[in-house]
């Protein structure tokens, strides 16, 4: 297939005004001003059409349709003291802490073993909604638990085996930390059951990943003589995961993380970072060299509210310079990727973005955080994110730019299959009808 | 002659044996209502203050207490606690505010005094003669709006509030007002934070999908559905009040309508527990809807209301002057400067402690006030002068002057110092030891 | 963030880190090991420099005129849960050793500001006593805008909560309560089971201690072996048995006190202090023998049943027996006038102006062993100091300016005047978002 006479945005090179792109076998076979367009392909007219990389989705749970939506970064909010960090898991805990956990050895809410690629549903209903968007690309993971599991780079394809979806696995181990404020804790209740409970329980797993180690390794080398050790699929996943995903959305918790991270000597990479707008946050990751992946959920003001309860300082400001953290960490050179976070309407995600780079994200650096950033943070650039000879055939072709007020997806290229976009469907709960113009209540 | 003669022999010999009949003598006297006077006398006369003076000679035989270097205060009014209806907090048996019902305003505080609590000795220690007592004060212990064993549905009218010195052999007997005021705990809309603990500081987090819980459109329609309730009851209560007056056929006595008819009668004011601003002008309104007369308990802020609350004379019981801001960016010594801010709106308040335990730091809640902004002659009147105007009781309370109770104190310094020592107080004339179960545990210790 | 910054720049605007030399002019010192004495303190390299009368001022030194005010050093907080994130508890196991308090500070915490305020420099952060054996704690000092490393207390010796009595064992004990589900009851559910479950916990670590002990001889000796399994609940009481971890052990009856001294004893270590300990005063003289410190509140009681026999001597008797006493607040709002606790030693039980102040300054510091850099003013400290408008052991004084390290960290007169500016700011935001989104302005229903 070859798209002829269109604009294409490379992302790993300056933008080819009018060019053509080839396809082949799933790949792309060859892109430029100049290219010719082979005898056999079916040509796919481009005039006054824009071709980007297909977007990647640094962190997501499209393809995993149990999986509550990742990290959702609202709490109940009822912290006692200070502040509650991410809660919230997918409302079927696995069947790993059916029992009250009495401890760290009772291994609670982990299930670090399990693959997203091996879990992977085609018939996701978000992944159509998710290539109307301009996806072709998702790093999807279980979101369930402390260690809930790796995940695995997909292409959005509506595949018949989900194999064939799979690029890259595993891709990390996704950690949560969740578990609830005030002075409750837990009692009656499993272990862990506050935040340094939890910190705690991963710092054990991560000293008896070590230990296993070293007495698996003793035991291979020689058996004789020695109890064999046990196998503990636990700690199997966790020394299966090269790194780390760690949420992060305050600036105190960008700091702990960092400094968690360090101490267990993981490759970490941070999600949230909803405070990354701060100098001082962007100065620890920089320092750090630690990636990370911004919401692109941006905060709001509650919707029905007491117009007696003003929202604090520290709040309001949030809300204001959230979505100027991307250029912010553009300036400070730290490697971030954008990712979903439950978003899955086209015009939502559309409009997340441009409220970045209207709060001074360039278009172009807009364009990388969703493509060659995210692959180069899951060591899959070799084979993804820009429009480049050799590596794969996912595109995505508009009408007018990317992150427009009224792009308009043409088609989707993923693996080199066309597809093209559902017709735009009512959001399915949570915001209630995306309606235009003003007035409109909810 | 000799009946005469009899009836003088007695009353000497009652004078000499009366524990409620002595004199003063030689102290610095704060009134309160006027200038202190240094080195004067008081003549206390069937427990009753009867003569101020610096020239007052005590009759034979009568008990003097000599007062050098010591002054003489009126003793203390906590206008806000639950003394002799909770003992321990924790302990649900122990805790009789807080009853079940939404309207209950024939529920008498005053029969579930426990004379014997512990509560009091621990008071008077510390220079407090009476309190206002209500059924669910909102403090910590019970609450059938919001304290700790609230059960059943939100409670509006919690009973009637008595006002009671901090001794005596029953209830009856330790009884000023039996009914001094009627408990409306107003609707409200909770907000983010409470009081005490401290606020919930707003998560950031928060902010994506809204606050968990009632949204604010479900919780302002049950609050204004409360109100019209509250309205309808009122309706009833002077519909009954008509059909008594008129003796109608088929009239029947209803309790809790009965208890109501002094309301309406501006007898008893309605003691009205609302927090924020806007409950508070929805209360004021209320009231004057329902031409009653008010004071308002423990306004967590005064703002718009203060001039509201200064043109319709509504006087405010302030609640712990020692708590924490209610939201984060609320300045840090906004509860200590509340006071400050009534008394330059003008606004005529008295304290009230709200809380067992504390009930015996009132005049360092005072003192706080001093501190941020008070006068430290209006601290002194909100525990002393003002309650008892407030309460209706000025004439026999609130200040050491002729014709009220002897309801005294003798200190070693200013009342509202933490380091002041108490050395004598008085009910009605009468001594009270200054011993409880502390002191008595103290004694036992310091000597092991 | 601007408010923290405003702050920020307030406090360094003023005394950059330890660059420059303040001096503190003509104030009432009270320096508590040294006596009071009206004169001026030198502050250099976050130290104090010099005390004295006359002082030799250096030309370039920031001067803070503190005519008719007193200075203090900064006030110590022996128990506090403030800046901490998410629960401080680890309630669904009785021994939660493994956490650690350090993980989860949160430097941004208001009640950090407010303490301040208050006149709190340093504070012992602590578990929760939800459980027999709770978490690790730390000291940290209120270096608001620091982060979290920042505030840490360095070279304090890290501790361990343990809690003895009614809150440890309420999760043996479930209650139906609010709409509960059956919860799993969670050993122990008597005092008997708390000693032993205390017991049981130092009986694992002694034979951690020992594998572990076993090992490193063995590599000391030249071995290569594959160490122990790292045990993070272990971990902190093997520090304990070899004395490099201190205990807090929240406690209220004379009972079981008593119960964890022999404890003690028979394991071989040590109590550091006792916390709340209401009943203290009836075995000070073990207390003593022991050698623990004790921190108290002043004046709660009646709140749980195990704190019927509290007594506001508790303090005073305790010092007499020998007892290292401290005043605590527990409590995000007392701590913010522990200065007036203290003093309420001096009116319950007679103890002198120097012991009390010593309450909730030197002695939490010898409590927590960083007395040699904090808890008086001395030559050689750390320059943690609070400046008072009034004499502070009294409820009319209140905090003017604080000093951690020589930088000034509150300023009262600042605070008050910034206040316009952080609310025009927050007016600017909200107003900023109010035009934003018109939409989501919620609809009022008129009337219910």
């Amino acid at each position: 297939m070859a798209v002829r006479n269109a604009r294409i945005v490379t992302v790993s090179g300056p933008v080819i005004d009018q060019g053509t792109v080839v396809l082949r076998h799933g790949l792309i076979e060859a892109v430029g001003a100049n290219v010719p367009v082979p005898p056999d392909a079916m040509v796919v007219d481009g005039e006054g059409l824009t071709v980007y990389p297909g977007l990647i989705d640094g962190l997501s749970t499209w393809g995993l349709p149990g999986a509550a939506p990742a990290a959702p970064t609202a709490t109940a909010g009822r912290g006692g003291r200070g502040q509650t960090t991410v809660t919230t898991t997918a409302p079927a805990t696995p069947a790993a802490t059916s029992t009250r956990a009495r401890g760290p050895e009772d291994r609670p809410a982990t299930t670090s073993w399990l693959k997203a690629a091996d879990e992977i549903s085609p018939t996701d209903r978000r992944i159509e909604t998710a290539r109307s968007a301009g996806f072709t690309t998702a790093v999807t993971f279980p979101t369930s638990g402390i260690f809930a599991g790796q995940g695995a780079v997909i292409d959005l394809l509506s595949a018949q085996k989900p194999g064939e979806m799979v690029v890259a696995s595993p891709a990390g181990q996704y950690i949560s930390l969740t578990r609830g404020g005030g002075f409750g804790g837990g009692v009656g209740g499993s272990f862990p059951g506050s935040l340094m409970g939890v910190i705690a329980y991963v710092r054990q797993i991560y000293l008896d990943a070590e230990h296993y180690k070293l007495v698996k390794e003793a035991y291979a080398r020689d058996p004789r003589g020695m109890t064999r050790p046990e196998y503990d699929r636990a700690l199997e996943g966790v020394l299966e995961s090269k790194q780390i995903l760690l949420p992060a959305n305050r600036l105190v918790e960008i700091d702990r993380m960092l400094r968690f991270a360090a101490e267990l000597k993981q490759r970490a990479i941070l999600y949230g970072a909803r405070e990354g707008y701060r100098p001082e946050a962007a100065d620890l990751l920089k320092k750090a060299g630690a990636p990370v992946l911004v919401s692109l959920h941006w905060p709001e003001a509650p919707r029905d509210a007491n117009p007696e309860d003003v929202d604090s300082l520290r709040t309001l400001e949030t809300r204001d310079k959230a979505p100027s953290a991307p250029a912010l960490l553009q300036k400070a050179g730290v490697q971030f990727a954008f990712y979903s976070d439950g978003l899955d309407q086209p015009r939502d995600l559309q409009r997340a973005v441009k409220k970045a780079i209207d709060a001074g994200l360039s278009r172009a650096d807009a364009v990388r955080a969703l493509t060659l950033s995210p692959a180069e943070i899951y060591g899959v650039a070799d084979r993804l994110g820009s429009i480049e000879t050799g590596k794969i055939a996912n595109l995505v072709v508009t009408k007018g730019e990317l992150f427009d007020d009224q792009p308009r997806v043409q088609f989707i290229f993923v693996d080199g299959r066309k597809y093209t976009p559902a017709a735009e469907t009512p959001a399915a709960g949570g915001r209630g009808p995306v309606a235009e113009g003003p007035g409109v209540d909810q | 002659m000799k009946s005469l003669a009899i009836l003088i022999g007695c009353a000497m010999a009652a004078w000499a044996a009366s524990n409620d009949t002595f004199v003063i003598r030689n102290a610095d006297v704060y009134p309160v209502t006027g200038a202190a006077m240094k080195g004067v006398s008081v003549l206390v006369q069937d427990g009753k203050i009867a003569d101020i003076g610096a020239k007052i000679v005590a009759p034979k035989g009568m008990r003097v207490v000599d007062a050098k270097g010591l002054r003489v205060y009126p003793g203390m009014i906590d206008s806000g606690t639950e003394l002799g209806l909770a003992e321990i907090e924790s302990v649900r048996e122990s805790v009789d505010t807080g009853e079940l019902g939404e309207f209950m305003p024939q529920l008498r505080a005053l029969v579930a005094v426990n004379p014997g609590s512990e509560h009091f000795g621990v008071v008077r220690v510390n220079g407090i003669t009476s309190v206002m007592t209500f059924p669910s004060s909102g403090g910590r212990g019970g609450g059938g709006g919001g304290g700790r064993f609230g059960g059943g549905e939100q409670q509006l009218i919690a009973g009637q509030a008595a006002l009671i010195h901090t001794d005596g052999w029953t209830w009856e007997d330790m009884a000023i007002e039996r009914t001094a005021a009627m408990h409306l705990i107003f609707p409200s809309i909770a907000g983010r934070g409470g009081r005490g603990g401290g606020p919930i500081p707003d998560s950031v987090l928060e902010l994506i999908s809204g606050t968990a819980g009632a949204s604010y459109t479900q919780a302002r329609h049950t609050y204004e559905q409360q109100i019209a309730k509250l309205n309808d009851f009122f309706d009833q209560a002077r519909q009954y009040q008509k059909e008594r007056a008129a003796h109608a056929p088929g009239f029947k006595t209803d309790l809790k309508m009965e208890a109501m008819i002094p309301v309406l009668e501006g007898k008893v004011p309605m003691a009205v527990s609302a927090s924020r601003a806007s409950a508070i002008h929805d209360a004021i309104a209320f009231a004057d809807k329902q031409n009653i007369k008010i004071v308002l308990l423990q306004p967590r802020e005064l703002g718009q209301a203060a001039a509201e609350l200064k043109a319709k004379n509504i006087p405010v019981i302030l609640g712990r002057v020692l708590a924490l801001p209610e939201a984060e960016d609320d300045p840090y010594d906004q509860a200590f400067t509340l006071p400050a801010e009534a008394y330059k709106a003008g606004v005529k308040f008295a304290f009230g402690t709200f809380d067992n335990e504390f009930v015996r730091n009132l005049p360092f809640q005072a003192a706080t006030a001093v501190a941020f902004g008070l006068p430290y002659d209006e601290a002194l009147k909100a525990v002393t002068i003002n309650p008892a105007e407030i309460w209706g009781v000025a004439n026999e309370l609130g200040s050491v002057e002729k014709g009220k109770w002897a309801d005294l104190v003798i200190t070693t310094g200013d009342l509202l110092e933490i380091q002041t020592g108490i050395k004598h107080l008085y009910i009605k004339g009468k001594e009270v030891e200054l011993t409880n179960k502390q002191t008595r545990l103290y004694e036992k210790y310091i000597a092991r | 963030m601007t408010k923290i910054k405003i702050l920020l720049a307030a406090s360094i605007a003023l005394a950059p880190l330890g660059a420059e030399t303040t001096v503190i002019r003509n104030a009432t010192i009270m320096t508590v090991t040294k006596g009071t004495l009206k004169g001026s303190i030198v502050v250099r390299d976050g130290k104090i420099a010099e005390v004295g009368e006359k002082v030799m001022e250096p030309a370039d030194a920031k001067i803070i005129d503190a005519g008719g005010q007193y200075v203090i050093p900064g006030i110590i907080d022996c128990h506090s849960h403030i800046a901490v994130d998410g629960s401080v508890n680890e309630g669904s196991v009785s021994v939660s050793s493994m956490v650690d308090i350090k993980d989860v500070i949160n430097p941004e915490d208001i009640a950090i500001y407010r303490a301040l305020a208050g006149g709190v420099t340093t504070a012992n952060i602590l578990h929760g006593s939800a459980n027999a054996i709770g978490g690790q704690t730390l000291v940290l000092k209120m270096r608001w805008g620091k982060d979290a490393q920042g505030m840490i207390f360095e070279g304090a010796l890290p501790g361990i909560k343990f809690a003895l009595g009614e809150n440890p064992k309420r999760a043996g004990n479930p209650q139906g309560g609010r709409g509960a589900t059956t919860v799993e009851a969670r050993y122990p559910a008597t005092r008997m089971g708390i000693e032993d479950t205390i017991r049981e916990a130092f009986n694992e670590a002694k034979a951690y201690k020992a594998e572990w002990d076993a090992y490193n001889a063995k590599v000391a000796g030249g071995e290569h072996l594959i160490p122990p399994r790292k045990d993070l609940k272990l971990e902190p009481l093997k520090e304990v048995l070899e004395g490099k971890r201190y205990i807090h052990a929240h406690c209220y009856r004379a009972d079981e006190i008593l119960m964890l001294m022999r404890v003690a004893d028979d394991f071989g270590f040590k109590i550091r202090t006792f916390q709340h300990v209401l009943e203290g005063y009836k075995v000070a003289k073990e207390i003593a023998a022991h050698g623990a410190g004790a921190s108290t509140f002043s004046d709660w009681w009646a709140f749980k049943v195990e704190a019927l026999d509290a007594i506001p001597y508790n303090a005073a008797i305790m010092q007499k027996y020998g007892v290292v006493v401290s005043m605590n607040s527990d409590d995000a709002e007392l701590m913010r006038h522990l200065n007036t606790e203290a003093a309420k030693a001096m009116r319950y039980g007679g103890v002198s102006e120097t012991e009390a102040l010593a309450m909730v300054t030197l002695n939490p510091a010898k409590q927590l062993g960083i007395d040699n850099r904090v808890g008086s003013i001395e030559t050689g400290k750390d320059a943690d100091l609070v400046i008072y408008d009034k004499y502070p052991l009294s409820d009319f004084a209140k905090v003017e300016k604080v000093l951690i390290d020589g930088n000034l960290y509150f300023d009262r007169d600042q605070d008050v005047t910034g206040r316009a500016a952080r609310q025009a700011e927050k007016q600017k935001l909200l107003d900023k978002e109010k035009q934003n989104q018109p939409r989501q302005q919620p609809q009022r229903r008129p009337g219910a």
